[in-house]
């Protein structure tokens, strides 16, 4: 099945906001770094993904800084709480240095858009993202990581390590080039955070989100 | 339904380009709702194609046949015996439909509907609204409308329109595109005021069928085009008008857009950040940006940045040189110019120099220049200690504040101090209305005129856009 016909079957199935395993999933097959499932050892940690609780910590469904045995019982005991769930055990991410968001979405006006900017708890605080049209080329990526306040966190504040941009970069072409390919089938793909670590080390996916556009024919449930 | 799904489903529709070129240049225009009846529009529409000196064939429309404005008028449509270029719609809601009908089965090359009552209308407006959508979805010709205030092409004496705020406007560089009629004759106005030129000014009204998109790129990809001035609320096409925007700026023309209705909340459910943080507005200030699109707050914040890049000249940094006649406009235009962005650097020595022949120790020949009350009694002065700080190498745009005006000569010689650069000049004439000297002579040249520094900073900031909308 390609990462297309993915989507049309959960379409099919009538889900609507895919959970993050499922999501990440999807966005490793499209080059989307992702942590480590079911790490031997060190820290790890354990969710319970479920698509009618996109927003987990609200609901006891993450937990951090786990051994494998200590995330094993605790999904156990998600999954007795909220049925239906998917367990998922990742290695917790330690060594980054930026925390950045990367979404699309569906403008009314301009169609597919892409969005990226400092991520984490920092979306709650400041409204830095840079906004372009749908797909960006690498360079394009670039030209919005060195834009706004955000290009500072990402040079590195204060004798701060650099972040590696130019994977991040890659990762929100890669992901816009995706969306606006399949732009009729996915309203909105939500990467956050990414996990952005020193220069020339990579980043992973620590969250993500993908939500579905309604059915053909079923068009009035949008509104 | 959006007006460009309506495109997309008809493909008997003709090009937008060959029915724009008849528009723009017609040989016969049929005016139907023409009126004997003052203050109907039909009569305000055919009087003012005629009183702008309209070259072409006009053939008034009207039941009752006879001669209206000396012409001798059609009972309909169909009596005319020759192809028609443009029709113009001036009626009540109803005939103007069955009119269209009518153009569907004859050679019209394109429809502008004046006629209002569509689905801007509520109620009936609807019916209405969904009749003209079943009559364009094959009809061949292209309306623009409906509910707008018609075309203007100077260089055509073209007026279609009921609305006098586009007389005497100069052929020139600006194309204007607004879906308010009210708001494109009021920055029709004011450009006018200023000597700016206009190449054609389309109030696209409802977009029912040409939407702003639409516009943009025919009209910006005429030669005669350097700058265009949209006004829009909705933008039903706007990925294809992002697209052409920024196909004209990298061609080197420039884009000016207010997008009125900015407000406007959202109604769908947010599922995520992203949907969040990229709300209607900040996505059209984005995108603009991105594209190259200059955004303005409003309308005269918008006149101000077209007058400065319609007189055509770049600045090649962002130093700006600032002569002034006293030193709190000076002062005020510094601050202003600095909070855009731009620098005011100290002149070069030897401009300081050339400047110290006219201006008195008590002034000042830094930057800004205070030239001091002196130079009212000198009248060329001004001139002269303009194209001192024009010529200076450390400045990119030199701005002259001016007060009240003693004489003739003392504009004739900011004239000639315009004429003899090649670098953006902009000039602030803050008595203009109460000065005893004519600024024909700037008018003639559009050499760009304001009449605070704010308004300035509005047009400087046009010419180098660093910090977000011109306000």
């Amino acid at each position: 099945m390609t990462p297309r016909e993915t989507l049309e079957a959960w379409q099919r199935a009538g889900r609507r906001v895919v959970h993050e395993a499922d999501a990440k999933a999807l966005l490793a097959r499209i080059g989307v770094p992702v942590p480590e499932r079911d790490p031997a050892g060190g820290r790890c940690v354990a969710k319970l993904c479920h698509d009618g609780y996109p927003h987990k910590s609200d609901h006891g469904l993450v937990r951090l800084g786990l051994t494998p045995e200590e995330a094993v019982a605790a999904v156990a005991e998600m999954a007795a709480r909220i049925p239906g769930g998917t367990p998922l055990i990742e290695a917790m991410e330690q060594g980054a240095v930026a925390e950045w968001i990367v979404g699309c979405k569906r403008d009314d006006t301009f169609g597919p858009i892409v969005l990226a900017g400092p991520g984490g708890i920092l979306v709650e605080l400041i409204d830095a993202a840079e906004i372009r049209l749908a797909p960006v080329t690498q360079e394009g990526a670039a030209a919005m990581l060195g834009t706004g306040p955000g290009a500072r966190l990402l040079e590195g504040l204060r004798g701060a390590p650099a972040a590696d941009r130019a994977a991040l970069a890659r990762l929100i072409s890669r992901v816009s080039v995706f969306f606006a390919e399949n732009a009729d089938l996915v309203s909105e793909i939500e990467i956050n955070p990414v996990m952005v670590r020193a220069d020339g080390k990579g980043l992973v996916a620590a969250d993500a989100l993908i939500v579905l556009a309604p059915a053909v024919g079923n068009k009035e449930h949008d509104a | 339904m959006t007006g460009n799904e309506t495109n997309q489903q008809a493909g008997r529709r003709p090009p937008v380009a060959e029915a724009l070129d008849a528009l723009f240049d017609p040989e016969t225009i049929a005016v139907v709702g023409a009126s004997r009846t003052r203050g109907k529009l039909g009569q305000q529409v055919l009087a003012l194609l005629r009183s702008n000196g309209y070259a072409g064939r006009i053939i008034p429309v009207n039941p009752s046949g006879g001669e209206i404005e000396g012409l001798p008028a059609a009972r309909s449509l169909e009596e005319i015996d020759c192809p028609i270029d443009v029709v113009i719609l001036a009626t009540p809601v109803n005939i103007a439909l069955d009119a269209l009908e009518t153009c569907a089965r004859l050679d019209v090359k394109a429809v502008v509907g004046v006629t209002s009552g569509f689905s801007e209308a509520g109620g009936d407006g609807h019916a209405n609204e969904a009749r003209l959508r079943r009559i364009l979805r094959d009809a061949p010709f292209r309306l623009i409308g409906p509910n707008c205030e018609g075309v203007v092409r100077p260089a055509a004496n073209l007026q279609l329109t009921f609305s006098p705020m586009f007389n005497g406007l100069r052929p020139g560089p600006v194309a204007m595109i607004s879906q308010s009629g009210a708001l494109a004759g009021l920055m029709a106005l004011r450009l006018g005021e200023r000597g700016v030129g206009i190449n054609a000014i389309v109030s696209s009204g409802n977009e029912s069928d040409l939407t702003a998109a639409d516009l943009l790129e025919h009209l910006g990809n005429d030669p005669q085009t350097a700058v265009v001035l949209c006004y829009v609320e909705e933008l039903r096409d706007g990925r294809r008008f992002a697209e052409a925007a920024r196909r004209l700026v990298q061609a080197g023309k420039h884009v000016v857009a207010v997008k009125g209705g900015r407000s406007r909340a959202g109604s769908r459910a947010v599922q995520s950040h992203t949907g969040a943080m990229a709300g209607d507005d900040r996505v059209i200030s984005a995108i603009f940006r991105e594209t190259g699109v200059i955004r303005a707050q409003e309308s005269v914040a918008a006149v101000d940045a077209v007058t400065a890049l319609a007189a055509g000249r770049r600045p090649a940094g962002n130093r700006v040189g600032i002569i002034s006649v006293t030193g709190g406009l000076g002062v005020e235009m510094t601050d202003l110019a600095e909070s855009a962005g731009f620098e005011v650097p100290v002149l070069a020595e030897t401009t300081q120099q050339a400047l110290s022949q006219y201006v008195p120790f008590y002034g000042s020949v830094t930057n800004p220049v205070d030239l001091t009350g002196v130079v009212l009694a000198n009248p060329t002065y001004v001139g002269r200690c303009l194209a001192a700080v024009a010529a200076d190498p450390g400045v990119d745009i030199a701005i002259a504040i001016i007060t009240f005006v003693p004489d003739q000569q003392f504009i004739e010689a900011l004239a000639e101090a315009y004429e003899g650069t090649d670098k953006p000049v902009l000039i602030v004439w803050t008595g203009a209305a109460r000065s005893s000297a004519s600024g024909d002579s700037l008018r003639d040249r559009a050499v760009p005129v304001y009449d605070s520094p704010a308004r300035a900073a509005s047009g400087l900031t046009a010419l180098l856009p660093m910090k977000g909308e011109v306000r």
